[in-house]
């Protein structure tokens, strides 16, 4: 799935699925949402890992499966699929979802801006 | 800012295995008493040298210059917290990798239980840190600095290196401790 319409049918998707979340993720807006506060440990690159894991497919794979990345034990046991409404649980504040997850950022708790990150994380197929 | 993941993963091992031979291992009564606890001198140098790096960064002009000085600040913070309880247990590892417990070691399990009792204090500062520096890296990147890049983002897996690594050997070894000291625990 590569092209600008599956990836336009891939946020409709994901948004229709997000109950309680009212605003329309716009993906442009999203990758700047990513660049300012996720770029310095997530690559969007498949395969490229960094002090997180690659997000490069990131909706719609379970927590702690990319290979080659070391996870904290309790994301590896989280057994989550990161959809819309998980990553948006995960995103507000990560500890309160997966107590003792490492990734060390406190969280968005602009719900717009949330809903624009996750928008743009669904366009990186 | 040095990669100190290689030191810390042996220091580690160390205490794992020492950790894995403790039945054999005598309390020993004669080692010199602690009058002071510094930290590891490649972790002092590593300091000092972030601090440098840091100050030279914070004296830019612009955007990339502003994130530093906020950098500088978090890192003086965070810096001063590890050098009073965090890091001076790991002084520890090459005695206690040698089978080496003394009751002068004592010290070192109420740093390691302040660490425990911090954990979530001190995660969320690692949280501003990595935060201020994907502003400083986006900076950066902005102006063409790949100085800067290079510095936050090797600052930031220092940062992960920290909670990885160098927190959780601490509270090894104040386990190690509690475990091998005499009677008090």
């Amino acid at each position: 799935m590569s092209g600008p319409l599956s990836r336009a049918a891939v946020v409709f998707s994901l948004l229709t699925a997000m109950p309680g979340i009212a605003h329309a993720g716009d993906p442009a807006a999203g990758k700047s949402v990513f660049q300012s506060t996720c770029s310095i440990c997530h690559s969007v690159q498949p395969g490229q890992n960094k002090i997180g894991p690659t997000l490069f497919g990131v909706v719609g794979r379970k927590t702690g499966s990319v290979p080659g990345y070391t996870y904290s034990p309790p994301n590896t046991a989280a057994n989550l699929t990161w959809d819309a409404a998980t990553l948006d649980k995960y995103l507000e504040a990560p500890r309160a979802m997966i107590p003792g997850t490492k990734m060390t950022y406190g969280g968005q708790k602009d719900a717009a801006k949330r809903a624009d990150l996750i928008a743009y994380l669904a366009t990186l197929k | 800012m040095h990669p100190r993941s290689s030191t810390l993963l042996a220091s580690l091992a160390l205490a794992a295995a020492a950790w894995s031979l403790s039945p054999g291992i005598a309390v020993s009564q004669t080692a010199p008493a602690a009058v002071a606890h510094p930290i590891p001198q490649s972790l002092r140098l590593e300091h000092e040298d972030t601090a440098e790096r840091l100050g030279r960064l914070a004296k830019r002009p612009g955007e990339v210059g502003v994130e530093a000085r906020k950098a500088l600040e978090l890192f003086r913070r965070h810096a001063a917290r590890e050098e009073e309880y965090i890091m001076p247990p790991l002084t520890l590892l090459p005695l206690l990798a040698d089978g080496k417990v003394t009751p002068d070691m004592e010290w070192a399990v109420a740093m390691s239980d302040r660490v425990r009792a911090d954990r979530e204090v001190i995660f969320q500062e690692h949280t501003q840190v990595t935060d201020v520096l994907n502003r400083l890296v986006v900076a950066a990147i902005r102006a063409h600095d790949k100085d800067a890049t290079d510095f936050a983002q090797a600052a930031a897996t220092d940062s992960l290196n920290d909670l990885e690594v160098l927190e959780p050997t601490v509270l090894l070894i104040g386990d190690y401790l509690r475990a091998k000291l005499p009677a008090a625990h």
